[in-house]
């Protein structure tokens, strides 16, 4: 959920609840204040009647006599009276001149006329027909008050936080986009919030001291190699020397041998991670138009006793053919270490196919399913059969397609083991 | 014993007869700041008879090179108080003009560029074997002798380095590609102990791993030194205890 949605939400909802509740007790005691009102209004006119009956005699019969629009006077015995306790009720009463049931208030109460000494029930009423209008009209008040707001609410709190926040999505963004490699900082937008100006100074810093870090990672691995190959060079040389002295016996020089193929060994691997570091240091920067076909024609013609002498059969498929924009040097170093990888892997008398298509190619070749899990680009991933190999020609061969943004696929597939290089378009 | 035949070490003289290479002492100039790296290539340069000198700094190195002459120098370019590449520059700006060939442990394809553009004649990468040092260093000196010739010849074993083609008793061997060049190769460095490792970079370059690929390697030389004994070629392929190989010169 997006952060936007979840705090929105969560804010409207107490906002809701909070109107809603607060709508529920005004609505009730805005009720309970016109029906006191009303009861109020019953009350006093209830003390009128009786102050009035009990001075003028006739009152009451007069008023029987016309029976008014809002009381009704009834005679009752005395026992009645005595244990008589006036009440409210809400009632419908018939009105002649509505000619309809309306809904009304009414006070029953009984009373002692003094003047002729007689016992009375009263009924006063009054009709509740404009109350409840205006209750109703206080409810659809309400509840456009309601919704309004809520909906203002909502629109406009998300405005807010979506300005409030643009320093953040800002950030966010470029953080996403930001690459280790790429060795610069991306400008941070400016903000007058603290937070976001400590969350931008704190992110400067940390991006900092990655980029340091992985410099200088990458600056020990290029010098380490470096370093390394004087050593090497004299340990090779001396052994060399030694060899040619003449007065070693079989075992002796075979043991240097021994010793000579392990350091070449190490040079080899040692010249690999300098590559490697020297394609990640971006020191291979011209590039031109590479015609992978024509390329790859110029590899295969390399490896052409190699691949005699191993009896393996190369298929040419060329539906289209691909061209990329790359270094020179370095598309001949894939496709090389491609080829080199199908030919290692391959069994005596063994196939591979290399298919041309519009923007790929693939390079399959036979051989035994690899163990399952395994990364084969990542670095020093050797098969167990070739435990001398250096395990950085595939590793190459990704840091050149990660470089050129090409896609490097692979898969294995009835007996053939497929890499697949897309180039984009 | 054999009296008839006998390996002879060649001789600094009979090298000279066989490359066409003046015969006079040649002098050669190494400027390294690695110092048992310097001791090892002066003592192996030393044993093929050359007069060494050297310099282990910038400074030194540029006087050196300014100052004298020398028939081939051998400069690494990452140097204690300067980049080597100034001196080709002070070089090529003075007018002075040498052999000059580029150790470095930098495989770097911008100053193998600058480097060749500024004079010098090739780029070796370190480490590298004494046996691939010798080989570049006598390819620089006969580039560089103007009447140098394009053929040489051993016993009846003629190499023909413009056709790529190499004969005994003028019939062609019929060698392919990698056969001459591995021909090429040993014949500089003949009477000398190449190990497989040396010969499979040499021929191949980076393309093939050397301890992934002994047997093919094995086989191609055993092609070529079947196709010298055949033709009955004073000079023989051995292989030493399996450990490298030997291009040996027999007169009858």
């Amino acid at each position: 959920m997006k952060l936007i949605n979840h705090l929105l939400i969560r804010l409207s909802l107490v906002l809701i609840l909070v109107l809603l509740l607060w709508s529920l007790i005004y609505f009730l005691l805005q009720m309970k204040e016109i029906h006191d009102g009303n009861d109020e209004g019953l009350l006093n006119l209830k003390q009128e009647f009786i102050l009035k009956a009990n001075r003028d005699s006739n009152f009451v019969i007069t008023l029987q006599k016309y029976n008014p629009l809002n009381v009704i006077i009834e005679e009752i015995p005395f026992e009645e009276a005595e244990h008589f306790k006036e009440f409210f009720s809400t009632e419908r009463l018939y009105f002649e001149t509505e000619l309809e049931e309306e809904e009304v208030r009414m006070l029953i109460t009984a009373f002692y006329c003094e003047p002729n000494g007689r016992h009375y029930k009263l009924k006063c009423f009054t009709s509740t027909v404009e109350q409840n209008d205006l209750i109703k009209n206080m409810l659809y008040l309400l509840i456009m008050l309601w919704v309004i707001l809520s909906v203002v609410f909502i629109i406009v709190g998300k405005r807010i936080i979506h300005r409030t926040n643009k320093p953040f999505y800002d950030l966010l963004h470029k953080l996403q986009a930001f690459r280790l490699d790429s060795a610069k900082i991306f400008d941070f937008s400016e903000t007058a919030i603290q937070e976001y100006q400590q969350l931008n100074n704190t992110v400067r810093h940390l991006l900092e001291q990655n980029i340091g870090a992985f410099v200088e990672q990458k600056n020990f691995i290029e010098n380490a190699s470096h370093e390394l190959q004087t050593p090497v060079a004299i340990a090779i040389m001396k052994l060399e020397t030694l060899m040619n002295e003449g007065s070693l016996t079989e075992t002796q020089m075979q043991e240097l041998s021994t010793v000579i193929s392990v350091l070449e060994r190490m040079k080899k691997l040692n010249n690999n991670l300098l590559l490697i570091s020297k394609i990640k240091n971006n020191q291979y920067s011209d590039m031109e138009s590479v015609d992978l076909k024509s390329l790859m024609e110029d590899v295969l013609a390399i490896y052409e006793e190699l691949l005699q002498y191993k009896e393996i059969e190369v298929k040419v498929e060329t539906f289209e053919i691909p061209v990329c924009r790359m270094n020179a040097d370095l598309a001949h170093i894939m496709l090389s270490n491609l080829v080199k990888n199908a030919i290692a892997h391959n069994r005596q008398g063994g196939d591979i196919a290399i298919a041309f298509r519009a923007g790929s190619l693939t390079i399959a070749n036979s051989g035994a399913p690899l163990p399952p899990n395994k990364n084969i680009f990542d670095r020093y991933v050797a098969n167990a059969q070739s435990s001398k190999s250096s395990g950085l020609g595939l590793s190459i061969v990704k840091t050149i397609a990660d470089l050129y943004h090409i896609e490097i696929g692979y898969y294995y597939k009835t007996g053939w083991h497929v890499f697949e290089v897309k180039i984009e378009k | 014993m054999h009296f008839g035949k006998m390996h002879i070490k060649i001789t600094r003289q009979l090298f000279c007869r066989i490359f066409a290479v003046k015969c006079s002492v040649m002098k050669i100039l190494v400027i390294e700041d690695e110092f048992v790296l310097l001791k090892a290539i002066e003592a192996f340069l030393l044993s093929e008879n050359f007069l060494v000198e050297k310099a282990t700094d910038y400074v030194s190195g540029v006087e050196k090179v300014l100052m004298y002459d020398y028939d081939c120098i051998l400069l690494d370019i990452a140097l204690p108080g300067g980049d080597g590449l100034k001196i080709l520059e002070q070089m090529k700006s003075k007018g002075k003009s040498g052999n000059i060939i580029i150790i470095s442990a930098k495989n770097s394809l911008e100053d193998k560029i600058t480097g060749l553009d500024l004079g010098a004649d090739d780029y070796l990468t370190k480490p590298f074997h004494l046996a691939e040092l010798y080989a570049r260093i006598k390819a620089v000196l006969r580039r560089k002798q103007h009447d140098g010739k394009q053929a040489v010849s051993l016993g009846n074993l003629t190499i023909d380095f413009v056709q790529r083609e190499a004969a005994v008793n003028s019939k062609s061997l019929k060698l392919n590609r990698k056969e001459f060049d591995m021909l090429n190769f040993l014949i500089t460095n003949i009477n000398r102990l190449i190990t497989k490792e040396a010969l499979a970079e040499h021929v191949w370059g980076d393309h093939i791993d050397a301890a992934d690929n002994f047997d093919f390697i094995y086989a191609q030389v055993k092609n070529l030194r079947k196709k010298l004994k055949e033709n009955f070629s004073d000079v023989q392929l051995e292989n030493v205890y399996g450990a490298g190989y030997k291009l040996c010169y027999e007169t009858h």
